[in-house]
């Protein structure tokens, strides 16, 4: 029953996952690097949403929301400025910039706010009982919301005119170009969807977690996780692995004792990369 | 501020870590591969040298191995060790190429921070292991600190000249070679897997190397002081000294480990504005990076000597 409770819980871990990583397999699909970064802007987007929501009183949906547009617009003015100007570089430079941009947020970050735990001036999560399992309001929120997210990326990927530039650009920017793709506002919009999806799961981070400033940080290593074991790049992928990895870190505290959480993660990555060096949906000529 | 006592720290934690940036341009440079967990090599050799020397277990000791052998012995395993290391981590990941090798070596690094953590039968989990020993005590009139300084001067240049003796010879041709064009290297008969995985082994023991010298000054080994901050430090001087100048890569973590003993060393009043000072740290060397990547200023002018040549 125990094991059961936490494969629950796993589930919603899962969830989180994949909200924090579909926005960086979105930059690294369209825009073709590692943006080590991307676990930063979750901070931003958690305590722009702590300052509104305990500092000013806003309600926390109106916080939430002002949070993942702010977020959204700082991923894009990083872009603009830091990444954009050395993209004929290649992905390994702008894979190793972006750590010296999540070296400038986490700073900036830990100088604004200083040390300590803070919490959401929100309510306890009420529980929930069915068939003898336990969960809080806040896990079934993660999980509508990563299941809504997934289907309306899904559309929006596969109906919408922008959606199809972004998915033409990913694959062949010249020959987006010479079809009528307007590169730079289709990376503006991927920009401002991969790092609103950061904001997201930002908030979520918030809303399940105390914070502190370094949290921000851990969550790369499990973003990186899921992504290698989807393939780097491949969104359908990161639903299942981030439900994998999510699962097995949680339900691994069963047998092993919690601090070894991340070590599950990339233990499962490193036996699946084993079998298929490119990841769940990778191919071999990738 | 106390200067002199600055310029020996940074005599000596310069050279420390300029070892380890050296091995990794050899890697980089050289090689081609992106190691992105280079701390963990750096503690293997801390932890060996700290698990070789110290006493067997007493009283509140949670680590289960203590060999007590002389300093001298511990140097050499611990250069082993990182060389073991190497080549378990290296079997599955050498086959991976570009950001699935940075990636997955990361990882390998934060599994092995994780276990340093939870495991205490290695080295008393987050307490780390304390007291290491420190060899050069007795050195007549000179003082201590001195001494270490000029033994991890000693360490640096002689990774140095290997090196360098290694990267003029024909090997290091060859590796040039594959870094340049793989298939043509290929073509004329040279085993670019093999040498790629042989340049991982070998970068891998002055590290282990750098790791023992840093366990002896710190007299501290402990998981906090090996996280992925270092990794990234090191790459970050290896970007300012410029990649392929092995001169530079060595001024690259001077200046960078000068300007942190300053922030450091600087005497400020209250918690908070040394907390704030801590956070500047991190925001500055942030924007030196992509300062440095983004106008490449090393480069730029190492091809303006070649051209006035």
């Amino acid at each position: 029953m125990l094991l059961l409770q936490f494969f629950v819980s796993g589930v919603a871990t899962g969830c989180f996952l994949i909200l924090a990583t579909i926005g960086f397999s979105l930059t690294r699909r369209v825009e073709g690097f590692l943006n080590i970064a991307h676990a930063e802007l979750l901070g931003v987007s958690a305590f722009t949403t702590w300052w509104l929501n305990s500092h000013h009183g806003w309600h926390v949906l109106a916080a939430a929301v002002a949070a993942i547009a702010f977020t959204a617009l700082v991923g894009l003015g990083i872009a603009r400025v830091v990444y954009d100007p050395i993209r004929h570089r290649g992905p390994a430079v702008l894979l190793i910039t972006s750590t010296g941009v999540a070296f400038v947020i986490g700073g900036a970050l830990h100088g604004l706010i200083g040390t300590g735990i803070r919490t959401l001036d929100i309510g306890l999560a009420n529980r929930y009982e069915a068939f003898g399992l336990r969960v809080t309001s806040h896990q079934l929120i993660v999980v509508g919301l990563a299941a809504a997210v997934s289907v309306s990326l899904a559309l929006f990927l596969n109906r919408t005119r922008t959606g199809l530039a972004i998915r033409a650009m990913a694959v062949n920017p010249e020959l987006a170009a010479s079809r009528g793709v307007n590169l730079s506002a289709t990376s503006r919009a991927t920009w401002l969807l991969s790092s609103g999806l950061a904001g997201l799961a930002g908030v979520m981070l918030a809303v399940l977690a105390t914070l502190t400033t370094d949290l921000a940080f851990a969550q790369i290593l499990q973003i990186l996780a899921v992504a290698i074991l989807a393939g780097l790049g491949s969104l359908y992928a990161v639903i299942l692995s981030g439900l994998l990895v999510g699962v097995a870190m949680d339900v691994s505290a069963y047998w092993i004792p919690a601090g070894y959480r991340p070590l599950v993660a990339f233990a499962v990555v490193i036996v699946v990369l084993l079998f298929r060096p490119a990841g769940l949906a990778g191919t071999r000529a990738a | 501020m106390n200067w002199p006592q600055l310029l020996v720290t940074v005599l000596t934690l310069g050279s420390i870590f300029g070892v380890v940036t050296l091995s990794l341009n050899l890697q980089y440079a050289r090689g081609g591969m992106i190691n992105f967990g280079i701390v963990a090599y750096f503690a293997v050799g801390a932890y060996t040298y700290a698990i070789f020397t110290q006493p067997p277990p007493q009283g509140l000791d949670q680590y289960k191995f203590g060999f007590g052998w002389p300093w001298w012995t511990a140097v050499i395993v611990a250069g082993l060790a990182a060389l073991v290391f190497a080549a378990v981590t290296g079997w599955p990941t050498l086959r991976l190429r570009g950001e699935y090798l940075a990636l997955t070596t990361f990882a390998f690094a934060e599994v092995f921070h994780s276990l340093l953590l939870n495991e205490r039968r290695i080295g008393n989990g987050t307490v780390g292991l304390a007291r290491v020993e420190r060899p050069f005590g007795d050195w007549g009139p000179i003082e201590e600190k001195y001494v270490f300084a000029g033994a991890a001067a000693l360490l640096l240049v002689a990774t140095l000249l290997v090196f360098r003796r290694l990267l003029v010879s024909p090997y290091g041709r060859a590796l040039d070679a594959i870094r340049d064009d793989e298939t043509a290297a290929l073509a004329a008969g040279k085993p670019a897997q093999k040498m790629r995985r042989q340049v991982f082994l070998i970068s891998a023991v002055p590290v282990g190397f750098a790791g023992a010298v840093y366990a002896m000054f710190t007299t501290l080994a402990q998981p906090s002081l090996f996280t992925a901050e270092v990794t990234f430090i090191v790459w970050i001087a290896l970007v300012l000294g410029g990649e392929r100048s092995v001169y530079g890569v060595v001024l690259g973590t001077a200046g960078l480990v000068f300007f942190e003993e300053i922030v450091r060393a600087w005497p400020f009043e209250t918690v908070r504005s040394a907390q704030i000072a801590a956070s500047v740290e991190h925001v500055v060397t942030g924007l030196v990076f992509i300062a440095v990547l983004r106008y490449q200023p090393f480069q730029a002018a190492a091809t303006r000597l070649k051209v006035s040549k």
